[in-house]
């Protein structure tokens, strides 16, 4: 009789519930960003009907520059993760290590290039 | 026993095209790929990004208005609502609440949270545009 | 007076015969109370008695009847011919297992799954019989009862894709019976029953198509199962990332 040994997946357990909150904020924050940023402002619908400009796009602005954080990375690593399962599913599974290292390289340096971008136009708009 | 060696088993596994058989698999695909417009709009903004971090604000607030980035948006929008409709009613379906004896139904959960993505979407537009 | 006659085509496949299997369809008079197994039992009975196929109790209790009845699973003693489109029924092997013969499928690898996920108590000290039962209220039997009306007919196998393009996933079935145990207040077998359902050919491989739910002929919901088993296994994974040591 084989002995079996089985091992929880726990670093995989923490990751896909990381990607379980991100998709709480893909659904509940994401909408908001993309009508702010792309109907409200470029059609000068409200909030910026009559100011003309993004008033959370600033320097300076904290609660901006985490609100876009929070709901561009949540939803760039919940994006990532769903999407390299549903390649796997369409007949690449066996490449299933590759596609996850792609995926998680992504996020990663997405995540590190979008906090320094924040941070640079949080504390003093432009880096030159 | 010996039968099995003799005569073969026939295997059938899927093929890549599998979830064109039924509606049920169709849709499932559906929603999955929605996470395609989702990532894809997060680097995208983050390349807007970088033009304000790199050039200047007006760079990044002309990319904002770029027709191509807005169409584009617009069409990650619809996904994305997709995904947060469907996500609504997959809660609802894993996490039924109970009132007295019954259970709540996937639909309620869709509409219960349809109410608060609109409630969270104001109070985000109060907090960041409106103060 | 004409006859109301059923076409129900179905697969043929004899491994020391056939290449490949083939459909062969046979006409059944009809009647409006008729099952898909009142069909292929009056084949097998009246046209052609090499047809080969599982049945038992006829009354949808004993899982044996699952066959994919024009496209999707379902058992045949539960499927009124009524209930489908035409009078031609195509009825094929439960889908994503090996077949044998005509309609019967090789089971091992689903029985595998249901031993080795231990379906049966487990006490960390078993107390003798004359210490009395181990009592249990109706709020605990409330937490597992649904998944236990599981009567092992496959269908969740044959309809979830996940197990169709990848055997090593542990499956429905086997998952929301574990988690019937986990559940059950009686058990104390989480430390056995947890590295088995949270490795990754457990719970996570499952990405919630729901067929499985869908096609369940006694709604066990194994998706549901599924689902609370994966947050079972990300609290936990957080707690012990938290609390190396303790919090057992």
């Amino acid at each position: 009789m084989k002995v079996e040994t089985h091992k929880i997946a726990r670093l995989h357990a923490i990751l896909w519930g990381i990607f379980s909150l991100g998709g709480m904020i893909a659904a509940f924050l994401l909408p908001v960003l993309i009508y702010m940023t792309a109907i409200a402002y470029p059609f000068s619908l409200w909030p910026f009907s009559g100011s003309r400009d993004p008033s959370f796009l600033v320097t300076g602005h904290l609660l901006g520059a985490l609100f876009i954080f929070v709901t561009i990375a949540g939803s760039l690593y919940h994006g990532i993760f769903r999407f390299q399962s549903a390649l796997t599913e369409v007949g690449l599974l066996k490449y299933r290590r590759a596609l996850e290292a792609v995926g998680y390289f992504i996020i990663f340096v997405g995540i590190i290039v979008l906090a320094y971008y924040l941070v640079t136009w949080y504390l003093n708009g432009t880096i030159t | 026993m010996e039968d099995n060696e003799r005569y073969p088993e026939l295997r059938r596994r899927l093929s890549p095209g599998w979830w064109t058989a039924n509606r049920h698999y169709t849709m499932y695909m559906v929603r999955e790929w929605t996470s395609l417009f989702v990532a894809l709009y997060s680097l995208i903004f983050i390349y807007g990004l970088s033009l304000w971090a790199m050039d200047s604000r007006a760079d990044f607030l002309n990319f904002l208005k770029n027709p191509a980035i807005v169409g584009f948006s617009l069409i990650a929008l619809v996904f994305t609502m997709y995904h947060a409709a469907t996500w609504f009613y997959l809660l609802g379906a894993i996490a039924p609440v109970r009132i007295g004896r019954s259970r709540t139904k996937p639909w309620q959960a869709l509409v219960l949270n349809l109410i608060l993505l609109v409630i969270i979407s104001y109070l985000a537009i109060w907090l960041l545009a409106l103060r | 007076m004409s006859q109301d006659i059923a076409t129900i085509r179905v697969t043929r496949y004899r491994p020391e015969k056939d290449l490949k299997p083939y459909f062969q369809e046979y006409k059944v008079p009809y009647r409006q109370d008729m099952v898909v197994l009142d069909a292929l039992n009056y084949i097998k009975a009246e046209i052609d008695g090499s047809l080969t196929y599982r049945w038992s109790c006829r009354m949808g209790v004993c899982g044996s009847c699952g066959a994919n009845v024009d496209g999707e699973p379902k058992l045949t003693c539960a499927s009124f011919l009524h209930d489908f489109k035409g009078r031609t029924i195509t009825v094929e092997p439960i889908a994503n297992f090996p077949v044998i013969k005509d309609l019967v499928v090789d089971m091992e690898d689903f029985m595998e799954k249901l031993v080795k996920i231990k379906p049966w108590i487990i006490r960390e000290k078993e107390t003798p019989p004359e210490q009395g039962e181990y009592k249990q209220s109706a709020q605990e039997l409330e937490r597992y009862s649904q998944f236990s009306s599981c009567i092992n007919c496959m269908l969740c196998y044959a309809a979830c894709p996940i197990y169709g393009l990848n055997e090593k996933f542990l499956g429905p079935a086997a998952i929301a019976l574990a988690y019937r145990y986990i559940e059950d207040s009686r058990d104390q077998g989480k430390e056995v029953r947890f590295p088995i359902v949270h490795e990754m050919e457990g719970a996570w491989e499952c990405t919630l198509v729901g067929e499985c739910s869908v096609v369940c002929p006694k709604g066990v919901d194994p998706m549901l199962a599924i689902q609370k088993t994966k947050i079972l296994g990300a609290t936990n994974a957080i707690k012990s990332l938290l609390m190396p040591r303790g919090g057992r």
